[in-house]
């Protein structure tokens, strides 16, 4: 995939059908790649495709002007699509390279598993569903399910819908909901106290340092609301109130539009699992309006259509 | 050394129980998954196994994300001010790293400047710093390029550095001193230990691959300030979020806001970040709206305005800023492919 993306990329440079394009690099730690925004043709050959693109690169398409090339897995694909409904993005100024995606690997939980930093482990890698970790010279495997990205395996699109260039044959989806969703099972089960005890300690250490906004393609506006003075919404200091009401605002304004890509908990530097937020707004959209997002370019976001027999649902 | 010590790791523990009679004492801890410095609950000490470094440095000990300035109520006569009760609990922060020491230094020269800041400056004189030397450094590290090792014991009061089964003590300042001569059950640093320590000095500097070159840095910089092409190129993928500033043990830009209801109200600061489109645009506007500004910012102001204007440069090569990033923006990077002009 790697050499065809770098063969493919340097050919639409080339024939000025793009004035630059977005992908991977190898990331200056190990098992790390960084985004590449670049226009120069020298760096074509820095584009990388392996288990650790983390980045929802769409985030960029908004900021980057021209003819842009962006390399796209599923998840990252329906964020375009998304962009293109809230018309944020024109169809005709992205060329979707697209990656059919067989999950990334979640470092978090290799370094839990093997006992050992990212840094301390000799290697890692993937051989379909099996990952092989080594670790002062010992080899261990795990099955991908054990250190897949939460959300990568409950994937229904691994293989972009939306695209100009697929890299390679569209790989089958194997959603495992119950893994997937097993944090936000637990949190189903408690009672309203403890749920409510349990976010209140998790906001408690968020230092709003908006990196789960930032990193959000969903997350355009370009005057977020907890920037307002007038009125204020939430005062910008981390209290734990003020924090958690940052974040259920941000989970309402992603419902329909968040792709569940992952990227806000990834993100975030004090593990608050943000994703049992923004997986359920996805089956919310799916459960009241049966909407998937970024699924067509053509529809409407769902929260700009309505139907007059929406009314009787949902406004009460 | 004369005055130095010696302790077993497994007394480790009974060592900070001793302590904690007098000092409310932090210790390295990963609660929630989250590497801080927590105040000591008494009993674990499994961090000796695990701590490389914090997520949140402990610059937060001192100069925490938020706090309370003062309450205020409107009255006839004006306003009328009440300060919080100013913290008179004696702290100790036991397994500080060297980086982390000295990034305190460097937060001093701001808040004891023009203006002395009683809030920090109250706590850091309430504190003892009880350094513990990396023996395992990250890959991100590059504290060696800042003239710090990992071993360094420079801006702490009492050096612990790990010799195997135990720590070889070494005070540093008086209050060290004092603490050490005030602490029962210790034995008598051996020579065997000094020579160990001093070989597991060296073998944690050695470790550090990560390198920057800081030869004529602020000459380099200014050379290439105006050199737009360079920083958009590097600046193209920083998302503008507030991670590398907060978590940088160095940065200490702080936000005033107020809470009010009617007539009264409570007076908070908390960090700020010059990576945030809307620093500053409170008292006027953000004169670096693009973002590749605001990145030649970050990086000038450590290692160019801060040194022209507090005579020591703002970064002490902990690497959070390259290892949290969720980009992987790297400073070091950044640094080195500086063009030579503009
Ligand atoms: S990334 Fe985490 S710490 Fe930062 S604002 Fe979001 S929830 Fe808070
Ligand atoms: S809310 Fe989180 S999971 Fe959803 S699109 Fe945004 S970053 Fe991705
Ligand atoms: S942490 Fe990374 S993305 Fe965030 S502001 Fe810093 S360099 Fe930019
Ligand atoms: S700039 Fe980066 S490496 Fe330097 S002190 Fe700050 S966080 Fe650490």
């Amino acid at each position: 995939m790697e050499q065809r993306l770098r063969s493919e990329v340097k050919a639409l440079l080339e024939q000025g059908k793009i004035d630059r394009v977005i992908g991977f690099e190898p990331g200056s730690l190990k098992f790390t790649t960084t985004p590449l925004i670049t226009s120069d043709g020298g760096d074509v050959d820095h584009l990388v495709i392996n288990p650790f693109i983390v980045n929802n690169l769409s985030v960029y398409l908004t900021g980057t002007s021209g003819r842009v090339g962006i390399v796209a897995k599923g998840c990252d694909s329906r964020s375009i699509v998304s962009l293109i409904q809230d018309n944020k993005v024109l169809r005709e100024n992205v060329v979707i390279i697209g990656i059919p995606c067989s999950g990334v690997i979640d470092l978090t939980k290799v370094e839990r598993l093997a006992g050992k930093d990212r840094d301390e482990l000799d290697d890692i890698v993937r051989q379909g569903d099996k990952i092989t970790v080594t670790v002062g010279g010992e080899r261990k495997e795990f099955p991908a399910s054990e250190v897949l990205f939460d959300n990568c395996l409950g994937c229904e699109f691994p293989t972009p819908r939306e695209y100009d260039i697929l890299l390679d044959e569209p790989v089958t989806p194997t959603p495992d909901k119950a893994i997937s969703e097993q944090k936000l099972d637990s949190l189903r089960e408690m009672p309203p106290e403890q749920r409510w005890q349990f976010w209140k300690e998790e906001f408690s250490r968020c230092i709003r340092c908006y990196a789960c906004r930032n990193v959000c393609p969903a997350c355009f506006c370009e005057r977020c609301f907890v920037e307002e003075s007038e009125p204020q919404w939430v005062l910008p200091v981390p209290r734990w109130q003020d924090n958690l009401i940052f974040q259920v605002i941000r989970s309402i304004h992603v419902a329909g539009r968040c792709t569940d890509c992952g990227e806000c908990e990834r993100a975030c530097p004090v593990n608050i699992p943000l994703r049992s937020l923004t997986r359920e707004m996805c089956n919310l959209a799916e459960e009241l309006f049966n909407y998937k997002v970024g699924i067509d370019k053509e529809a409407p976001p769902l929260f700009v259509a309505y139907e007059l027999e929406e009314a009787e649902d949902l406004i009460r | 050394m004369a005055d130095s010590k010696r302790i077993n790791k497994e007394d480790t523990g009974r060592l900070l129980d001793e302590w904690s009679k007098e000092f409310s004492v932090s210790v390295p801890s990963r609660e929630n998954g989250m590497p801080a410095m927590l105040p000591w609950d008494g009993k674990d000490t499994s961090f000796l196994e695990w701590y490389r470094n914090t997520v949140i440095p402990p610059k937060a000990n001192f100069f925490p994300p938020y706090e309370k300035m003062f309450d205020f109520q409107k009255g006839a006569e004006g306003y009328h001010l009440e300060l919080p009760p100013s913290d008179k609990q004696k702290q100790l922060i036991f397994g500080i790293r060297p980086c982390d020491a000295r990034a305190l230094t460097i937060l001093d020269t701001v808040f004891q400047d023009t203006y002395q800041d009683p809030y920090y400056l109250s706590r850091r004189a309430n504190t003892v710093l009880v350094g513990l030397g990396c023996t395992n450094p990250y890959d991100s590290c590059f504290c060696t390029s800042l003239g710090i090792s990992p071993g360094e014991s420079t801006d702490v009061d009492l050096m612990f550095t790990d010799t195997g089964d135990g720590f070889f003590i070494e005070p540093v300042s008086d209050k060290g001193r004092e603490l050490l001569a005030a602490t029962g059950g210790l034995e008598d640093g051996l020579e065997a230990d000094e020579a160990r320590a001093k070989d597991v000095k060296e073998a944690a500097y050695r470790k550090i691959t990560r390198r920057i070159d800081t030869g004529d840095i602020q000459q380099r910089l200014a050379a290439c300030f105006e050199n737009q092409d360079y920083w958009e190129k590097v600046a193209a993928k920083c998302v503008s979020c507030g991670i590398c500033t907060f978590l940088c043990p160095t940065c200490y830009c702080f936000d005033i806001n107020d809470e009010l209801s009617q007539d009264e109200g409570t007076r908070f600061r908390s960090w700020d970040s010059c990576s945030f489109p809307i620093y500053t645009r409170m008292p006027m506007e953000n004169p670096r709206q693009e973002k590749w500004r605001r990145v030649r910012q970050k990086v000038c102001h450590k290692y160019w305005f801060y040194p022209v204007n507090l005579d020591i440069t703002a970064c002490t090569g902990c690497g959070r800023c390259i290892r949290l990033c969720p980009v992987n923006w790297d400073i070091t990077q950044t640094l080195n492919n500086l063009p030579a002009s503009s």
